[in-house]
């Protein structure tokens, strides 16, 4: 068992290396893709909105992870990685969603005195997944070609819009000993207006790891939104995740382990929120009305 | 639902609001918690000067005590100890498990019980523990009415009441006390000061088990040990609560055999209780463990369980992740440490509830990231010779 596992883990890590090291993104794509949300903000500068791709490419992780075990089987070739480009890609909503989200979120950005660049196509991944995957020293090594890309584009401040990149991010700074600033949207965005009432699925990164959590709440109540709580769902010791982390792993436990949540928080309120791209893709198939933060409140 | 999807709903009602009163009724266990900490890191730092000491504290107390390597050597001490065609009462002991006790003894045509309810359900079942503290977890009302009555003929069915169930089976292990020629415990925490071995229970088999039959054997881990008996006592409250049962109906101490000083103060053993005392302190990768500086936080575990309650991999999975005894997260560094298997770690979703419920603060998630290091670089080893 341990050998299959090890297998599926070693052609990940030669599949996603590979395309890192030539795209900087972890699966063959279009990058284009997901530098059309915008086009009037600048290129580069010393404080950029860094998206990393989650939002845009959110629905390709499951996609990828779906054909794991062939790239397993198939030692990760890249031959099967260049076939990946051709038949994987966001679907049309998915993508305009993604969209919408990060307007608004460099749009509270703005509306909060912040302004910001974009790298465009120029943009790395964060190589957030190398890191939750235990490949410490592939992350290391790729970590130290994005922030060299920063440095070669004048950023010195990177405003992040998704858990699993603020806290790749964080951990970067550390293990790389790095002064780049790495701020998190939540925490600067203010004067907002929003309506409804959520049960919030707490992004296991922002309120676990990142502390987060109470932000979080902040933004939503002081825009108007009501939240919804349970201490056996909703609470920093007892709330879960969504299992969207072991996709790479296991795509059926991961599954479950979205079902299993999804009814915990339905069972709270049938309006849930998230603030993470990778959870609403989990959750998503279980929980009808389904929101990104960014979604409710501008 | 399925009978663990029930089983596990059922305990998570039962528990978690149960430890969260305990904590805001006691709140001097939370200090505790913290104080242990500090006296765990202290002995992992210095782990073999902590046997060391304890080994001596335990020959003091009149006690034979021995040190094993891995679960091979546990095994042949205790063989030695026990012989053959001998009655033994056994109180649920997870590195008892870790050595596999039972069938060891059994091997050698002993007869163990286990007087834990939990772990006789599991016994009589044939199955597997589904968590460190509630081995039987996964066995619903309705399960257990019917193994009782199906195995044991007992009149009760899957309609019984929990009190119902209880009540039959209490008839009938204590029958099982009073042929025992040995008793088997682990140990919740063993100070290395004094030799004193602390168990925190609430059925009344632990301190049956350490006193009724003639001799006690004491199976632990070298990851046990603290400096004080006062840290040991700290140990098995903290533990109880975290498991959601505070105050614990017991709390026993065992130093040495038993004894007495009621003639002329001389303090003399046997007395009434056993005239035997062995502690079998087991290492099996606890040593290796306490010098990797990422593994070592795994060693300061005190095994309540409560983080299995937060994980949602556990919360699926139950006993089908890991090896037990060593499940859930804490199980998942566990399962490392003694097995060498590092495959269990990649499971974990870094949810993170786990850090936050643990008494002594453990960042399991960062423990666990080191261990899925291990296994991708032992599969780079591994594939490179098979391609």
């Amino acid at each position: 068992m341990a050998q299959k596992l090890q297998r599926q883990l070693s052609a990940i890590k030669k599949v996603m290396v590979g395309t890192l090291n030539k795209n900087y993104v972890p699966f063959p794509v279009d990058k284009s893709l997901c530098s059309r949300w915008t086009n009037d903000l600048s290129h580069g500068g010393e404080t950029i909105i860094y998206t990393s791709f989650m939002y845009q490419l959110a629905s390709l992780f499951k996609s990828y992870e779906k054909y794991l075990p062939t790239f397993s089987n198939m030692g990760g070739s890249s031959r099967m990685a260049s076939l990946g480009k051709l038949f994987i890609k966001p679907k049309k909503e998915d993508l305009e969603r993604s969209y919408a989200i990060l307007r608004n979120i460099s749009a509270m950005l703005k509306k909060a005195g912040i302004n910001h660049g974009y790298l465009y196509d120029d943009e790395p991944y964060s190589g957030g997944l190398l890191l939750e995957l235990g490949m410490i020293n592939e992350f290391k090594e790729y970590g130290g070609k994005v922030l060299q890309k920063f440095k070669d584009n004048g950023v010195r401040r990177v405003i992040t819009v998704d858990p699993h990149t603020t806290n790749a991010m964080e951990r970067m700074k550390k293990l790389l000993n790095s002064d780049i600033e790495v701020v998190n949207y939540l925490t600067l965005i203010k004067g907002l207006s929003g309506n409804g009432q959520f049960v919030i699925h707490d992004p296991c990164l922002y309120t676990r790891y990142l502390d987060l959590g109470e932000t979080m709440r902040d933004v939503l109540t002081n825009a108007g939104i009501k939240v919804k709580e349970d201490i056996m769902v909703t609470s920093k010791e007892y709330g879960t995740c969504c299992g969207g982390p072991l996709g790479p792993v296991d795509l059926e436990l991961s599954s479950k382990i979205a079902e299993d949540r999804a009814r915990k928080l339905l069972s709270v309120s049938d309006k849930v929120l998230v603030a993470c791209p990778l959870c609403y893709q989990n959750l998503s198939p279980y929980i009808k009305n389904i929101k990104d933060i960014a979604e409710v409140v501008s | 639902m399925s009978d663990w999807q029930i089983a596990i709903e059922r305990a998570l009602e039962n528990n978690i609001p149960k430890v969260e009163e305990i904590l805001n009724q006691y709140p001097y266990l939370k200090d505790y918690g913290v104080q242990l900490r500090q006296t765990k890191e202290e002995v992992v730092n210095n782990l073999e000067k902590y046997v060391k000491q304890t080994m001596e504290s335990v020959k003091r107390t009149g006690g034979k005590v021995y040190l094993a390597k891995d679960a091979e050597e546990a095994r042949e001490i205790l063989k030695d100890i026990v012989g053959s065609n001998k009655k033994i009462v056994m109180a649920k002991t997870n590195v008892g498990h870790e050595i596999n006790v039972t069938e060891t003894l059994e091997a050698k045509n002993n007869q163990v019980f286990e007087t834990d309810l939990g772990a006789y359900l599991i016994q009589l079942s044939h199955g597997e523990s589904s968590h460190i503290v509630f081995p039987s977890l996964h066995l619903t009302r309705e399960n257990i009415g019917e193994l009782l009555h199906d195995k044991l003929n007992m009149p009760v069915n899957r309609n019984s009441t929990i009190e119902e169930l209880v009540a039959q089976v209490r008839q009938f292990l204590r029958q099982r006390y009073m042929e025992a020629d040995i008793g088997i415990t682990g140990a919740n925490s063993i100070s290395a000061d004094s030799g004193s071995v602390a168990l925190v229970e609430n059925e009344g088999n632990i301190r049956i088990d350490t006193v009724f039959p003639p001799v006690h054997i004491v199976i632990t881990g070298i990851d046990k040990i603290v400096p004080t008996l006062d840290d040991a006592l700290k140990e098995v409250m903290v533990q109880s609560a975290y498991a959601g049962l505070y105050p614990p109906t017991y709390i026993n101490v065992s130093s040495g055999p038993s004894s007495t000083a009621d003639i002329e103060l001389k303090r003399v053993s046997p007395a009434t209780g056993p005239k035997e005392f062995h502690v079998i302190l087991l290492d099996n990768g606890r040593m290796e463990a306490s010098k990797d500086p990422d593994m070592k936080e795994a060693l300061l575990c005190i095994k309540c369980g409560r983080c299995y309650f937060s994980c949602p991999v556990y919360r699926v999975k139950g006993s089908s992740w890991g090896q037990p005894p060593y499940g859930g997260p804490t199980g998942a560094m566990w399962t490392a440490i003694v097995n060498k298997d590092y495959e269990t770690a990649n499971y974990c979703t870094h949810s993170g509830g786990c850090r936050e419920v643990c008494p002594v603060q453990i960042n399991i998630p960062k423990v666990l990231e080191h261990i899925k290091w291990l296994f991708i670089d032992e599969g780079q080893n591994n594939l490179s010779v098979t391609p």
